[in-house]
C-alpha cells in the first residue's frame, strides 16, 4: 500500500503543483532553493512557458527555439552534440546542460553566470552564436502575435508581452521539469532493490564520487577542477571568467547525473562520448594543476570490473517516466489552435 | 423639490472646481522632484550636440541612463519617510521618466534626501521584475546576470579607437565589485528642489585615451561609480 502511495506521489507531481499553487518535494529531498513567492505557479503560465519554450520566435531568424538544444528524450540536452548550436549554423564553446531539478540550483551555466533561473533565458536569447536576439525584440514580436496575445492574457490578465512575464512563464515551465522517478528513487523509496552489481555499484560511487554528485540531486551545485585538460584553442577558464579570481580557474559547476544514460556527451565541452570514458579519465586521465580539487589529486582507484559496477548503478538513475512525459512535450494542442 | 436638486449640484461644482484648480496649478499629492543633468550649467543634449571640454577636446554623448532607488527622507540624521519599492530608471532619452513623485505624508519635515545610485544586491538576485526593473529597459547584463547602475555612451577624439566611442556600463552586487553607491544630499527648500547631475564634472575625471569602455563589474567600475556619486547635487 504504502509502496502505492509513494509511486502516486511522484506520478502527480506536476498536477499537483498546477492544482495548488505550491511545490511538493519529492520525499528525502531538500527544500527548494526557487522562492516560489515571487513566481506563484500557475496551469496557465506553465503553458504559456511551454509554448515559448518550443517557440523559435525567441531567435533572431525565428530558426532556433529552447528546445533545439534542450530536447525532452535526452533530458532536456542536446543528444550526440559536444556544443551548443545556434542561428546561421553557429558553434557555442560549451555543452547545452540538461535540464531537471532546477528549482534546487542556486546558479545556472557551468560558470554560474546566472543567479535566477527567472533570467536564465535571457543567456541564450542574446548569445550571438545562440538566438541572436535580445529581450525587446523578443517581446515586439510576442506582442503582435494573436496567439500570444490570448496566452499572456490568460496567464497574467493582461495581454501584453513584457520582459518580466516572459522570463517568468519560461521559468514557471523549465520548473515543472522534475525527474524523481528512476530505478534509484524507487530503490530509496522502498519499491524496488538494486541488483547485487548495482549495489556494488552504488557503494563504490557513495565512497568515491558523492562528495560533489550528492544524493538525491546528484549535484553539489559547487563548481569544481576535476582535472580534464585544458582545450588550447578555447582556453575556457569556467567559473574564474565571471568571478575573475584565479582559484576559481577551470572551475564548472557539477552537473547533475540523474538521466546520464541519455544525457551525452558528456563534460562542459562535450569532450566524452561515452560513460568509461568519463571513468577512465577519473582513474587514469586527471591533469594536475593549481586549482585540481582536493580529492581528485591521486585521481580514483577503481578495476575494470569496479567501473562496470558504477555503470550499472548510474544507469538506475535513468527516469523514463521523465523523458518521454507529456506534459514537458512540443504543445500541439495549442499550436494547432493558430 | 428645486433645494434637493440643487444641493447636488453646488456640491458637484465645488469638486469641480476644485479639481480643476490643482491641475491647473499642478499641485498632487506628491513631492515632485526633478532630476536633471547638465553640462556646463546647461541641460544635457543628447545626440546632435558636441561640447568641449578638457583643452578643446570634443565630446558627445548619446545615452545616459542609470537607476536611483531607496529613495529616504532624513531629518536630523534620522530617517523619516522611505520609499516603498523604490526603483527609477532615469533616462535623458526619455524626459517624462525624469521626475520622481514622493508621495509624503502632510506636513512631513526633512532637512535631507538619500537614495541609491543604482540596484542593491537582493534585488540583483530576486529574479525577473517588472516596471522601471524590466530587463527590456537594456539596464541587464544577460551575459552575467545583475543590472547595469549606471550607463554612459558617446563619442570623443580622445577615444582611440575605429569610432571613437566610449561605453561606461558600471554595474556588480558581490564583493569586491558591489557598485551600488549610497548619496544623501542636505535640501534647504523642501518644497521646492531638483536634483542635478553634472555630467562636465564626471567626465573631465574620465581617462578617455586609456579606459573607454567598461562592461562588466571591475574596480574601475567601481571607481567611475563612486566618481559618479560625487557629481549629484540640489538646485
Amino acid at each position: 500500500m504504502i509502496k502505492y502511495f509513494l509511486v502516486v506521489i511522484c506520478l502527480v507531481f506536476t498536477q499537483l503543483i498546477e492544482q495548488n499553487n505550491s511545490y511538493n518535494t519529492p520525499k528525502n529531498w531538500p527544500a527548494p532553493f526557487y522562492n516560489f513567492k515571487k513566481n506563484k505557479l500557475s496551469k496557465e503560465k506553465i503553458l504559456l512557458g511551454r509554448v515559448l519554450f518550443y517557440d523559435p520566435i525567441l531567435s533572431k531568424d525565428s530558426t532556433i527555439s529552447c528546445n533545439s538544444c534542450h530536447s525532452p528524450f535526452s533530458a532536456f540536452t542536446h543528444v550526440d552534440h559536444a556544443v551548443s548550436h545556434g542561428i546561421h549554423d553557429s558553434i557555442g564553446t560549451r555543452n547545452a546542460p540538461a535540464l531537471m531539478n532546477l528549482a534546487w540550483h542556486k546558479s545556472f551555466m557551468w560558470d554560474g553566470a546566472i543567479n535566477n533561473l527567472d533570467m536564465q533565458s535571457l543567456a541564450p536569447i542574446s548569445h550571438p552564436a545562440e538566438m541572436g536576439s535580445n529581450i525587446n525584440d523578443v517581446v515586439m514580436k510576442l506582442n503582435r502575435s494573436k496567439l500570444y496575445k490570448k496566452l499572456y492574457h490568460n496567464a497574467f490578465n493582461d495581454s501584453i508581452a513584457t520582459g518580466e512575464h516572459t522570463l517568468k512563464a519560461i521559468a514557471q515551465f523549465m520548473l515543472t521539469i522534475v525527474s524523481c522517478n528512476s530505478r534509484y528513487d524507487k530503490v530509496m523509496n522502498n519499491e524496488n532493490k538494486f541488483t547485487p552489481q548495482e549495489e556494488n555499484g552504488y557503494q563504490i560511487f557513495k565512497k568515491n564520487c558523492s562528495s560533489c554528485h550528492t544524493e538525491p540531486l546528484f549535484t553539489n551545485g559547487e563548481f569544481a577542477n576535476n582535472g580534464l585538460a585544458s582545450d588550447a584553442l578555447l582556453n575556457d577558464k569556467g567559473r574564474a571568467r565571471i568571478t575573475q579570481k584565479k582559484e576559481d580557474a577551470y572551475k564548472f559547476k557539477v552537473p547533475t547525473l540523474r538521466n546520464i544514460e541519455f544525457s551525452y556527451p558528456y563534460m562542459h565541452d562535450g569532450r566524452f562520448k561515452k560513460l568509461n570514458e568519463v571513468l577512465n579519465h577519473y582513474t587514469n586521465g586527471i591533469k594536475k594543476s593549481e586549482t585540481l580539487d582536493a580529492k581528485l589529486q591521486n585521481g580514483i582507484v577503481l578495476t575494470s570490473n569496479e567501473k562496470v559496477d558504477v555503470i550499472a548503478f548510474l544507469l538506475t538513475l535513468s527516469d523514463k517516466q521523465f523523458l518521454f512525459d507529456k506534459k514537458f512535450a512540443y504543445p500541439k494542442e495549442v499550436i494547432h489552435l493558430q | 423639490m428645486k433645494n434637493t436638486l440643487k444641493l447636488p449640484f453646488i456640491l458637484s461644482l465645488i469638486v469641480f472646481l476644485f479639481n480643476g484648480f490643482n491641475n491647473i496649478y499642478g499641485q498632487s499629492d506628491c513631492l515632485n522632484i526633478q532630476i536633471n543633468a547638465s553640462f556646463k550649467d546647461k541641460p544635457l543634449m543628447l545626440n546632435d550636440t558636441v561640447y568641449a571640454f578638457k583643452n578643446n577636446h570634443k565630446i558627445r554623448f548619446e545615452t545616459l541612463k542609470f537607476y536611483l532607488s531607496s529613495v529616504t527622507l532624513i531629518e536630523r540624521a534620522l530617517p523619516v519617510w522611505k520609499e516603498e519599492e523604490s526603483f527609477h530608471l532615469i533616462d535623458f532619452e526619455e524626459r517624462d521618466s525624469n521626475a520622481l513623485c514622493l508621495e509624503i505624508p502632510d506636513g512631513l519635515t526633512f532637512d535631507a534626501i538619500q537614495f541609491n545610485l543604482g540596484i542593491d544586491s537582493l534585488t540583483n538576485v530576486s529574479g525577473a521584475l517588472g516596471g522601471d526593473l524590466d530587463p527590456t529597459k537594456g539596464m541587464y547584463w544577460t551575459w552575467q546576470n545583475g543590472y547595469i547602475n549606471f550607463k554612459l555612451e558617446g563619442t570623443s577624439n580622445l577615444c582611440n579607437n575605429p569610432k571613437n566611442e566610449f561605453q561606461f556600463h558600471l554595474g556588480g552586487y558581490t564583493a569586491p565589485w558591489s557598485n551600488v553607491q549610497q548619496i544623501k544630499l542636505n535640501v534647504a527648500n523642501t518644497s521646492a528642489f531638483n536634483i542635478s547631475f553634472n555630467l562636465l564634472q564626471f567626465v573631465n575625471e574620465l581617462d578617455l585615451e586609456n579606459l573607454n569602455h567598461i562592461m562588466s563589474p571591475s574596480d574601475s567600475a567601481v571607481d567611475y561609480a563612486k566618481l559618479a556619486a560625487k557629481c549629484f547635487s540640489i538646485k
